[in-house]
């Protein structure tokens, strides 16, 4: 049995879950259990949130028009599961590349590199 | 539920029926999960809400997505500036189409529709209707932006702003009437804001814009300060 990891220090979290989240349902559709379990596994469990704070993230990027859900039947149990919209599939995009830029950047900057292009 | 928010109430409880729907359905799953794991039910349970979150984060985690928030933290200009100007162009507006309408239908022969005395009865009650609307408008959307504010419990800043900007308007305005401005002779009415010099010294449109933001301030103040004890108690 293992304890809950703990939380991933909030100050460091604004607009990760909406960028994990965009590039799981990128890949396929999911419902909110699955995206938490996704997250928790694909990143090793270093990211984890509580774990209900996932659905007002999905609904904003619903509300957004960057994703859409469909209610679907599995065994038994009625879901929502989410989709990326071709809008979504830009902002994951955007996203991707504004983080890479950053990672990047904090990188150089715990080597002791130069200094990198500016961060969009 | 008053009719009027009974859309509002509705929309609101989609959003959070299908918030809680989800989580219960998310619950069950970790509970599930934290049984296959060897917990007994119990243990699952109480496991499962430690990780769906505490009540706190939750609702937190709800309340500060985007759609949630109001105009009011939205678009603060929007709501405090914007909309009173708009409301008080429609009041008065209104009170100037009474003024118009009443001087056609019982002061045809008059080159302008001020003077007392002239009317009586119904003709009088007409007037003096617009009059109230013109004067009360200023007033009755300064409380409307104290009572907004005072109930989301906004900082004072945008809600002064909007009072300060409603006063001034409020006590520079001026309405002028002639019936020969125009050819036809079915009269022009026309408003300006303009501070006229007064014997007294202090400008009379600044009088009438201090008394303004004097009767709309100090009823925010108070329920301000009224709401901050309900509070604190």
């Amino acid at each position: 049995m293992s304890m809950p990891a703990r939380e991933t220090n909030p100050n460091f979290m604004n607009g990760v879950p909406e960028l994990l989240i965009l590039r799981l349902l990128q890949q396929e559709e999911m419902y909110g259990y699955e995206i938490v379990q996704a997250i928790r596994s694909r990143t090793g469990v270093v990211v984890t949130v509580g774990e209900g704070v996932v659905y007002p993230v999905l609904h904003g990027l619903e509300q957004d028009g960057a994703l859409t859900s469909r209610r679907k039947t599995v065994n038994g149990r009625s879901r929502v599961y989410y989709t990326v919209t071709p809008a979504g599939a830009r902002r994951l995009a955007d996203l991707s590349q504004t983080w890479t830029n950053l990672a990047a950047a904090i990188q150089m900057m715990l080597t002791g590199g130069q200094h990198g292009e500016a961060i969009p | 539920m008053a009719k009027p928010f009974h859309e509002l109430r509705e929309r609101l409880l989609r959003h959070v029926r299908r918030y809680l729907t989800e989580l219960s359905d998310h619950l069950a799953d970790l509970r599930t999960e934290e049984e296959r794991a060897g917990r007994s039910r119990a243990d699952a349970e109480s496991a499962a809400f430690v990780r769906l979150g505490g009540i706190d984060d939750l609702a937190k985690a709800m309340i500060e997505q985007r759609q949630f928030r109001s105009w009011s933290v939205r678009a603060p200009w929007a709501v405090f500036g914007l909309t009173p100007l708009l409301l008080l162009a429609g009041a008065w507006f209104v009170a100037l189409l009474i003024l118009w309408s009443g001087w056609q239908i019982f002061l045809p022969g008059a080159d302008t529709p001020f003077g007392a005395g002239r009317v009586s009865g119904f003709a009088n009650l007409y007037f003096q209707a617009g009059k109230a609307i013109y004067f009360g408008a200023p007033l009755f959307v300064g409380w409307g932006i104290g009572l907004i504010a005072v109930r989301q419990r906004l900082k004072a800043l945008w809600p002064m702003v909007g009072l300060v900007l409603i006063a001034w308007m409020g006590g520079t305005s001026q309405v002028q009437a002639s019936r020969t401005a125009v050819l036809g002779g079915v009269g022009h009415i026309r408003m300006r804001f303009a501070m006229e010099t007064s014997v007294q010294g202090l400008p009379d449109g600044l009088m009438h814009a201090l008394v303004i933001l004097s009767l709309t301030v100090l009823p925010y103040l108070i329920w301000r300060l009224q709401k901050a004890r309900s509070l604190s108690v």
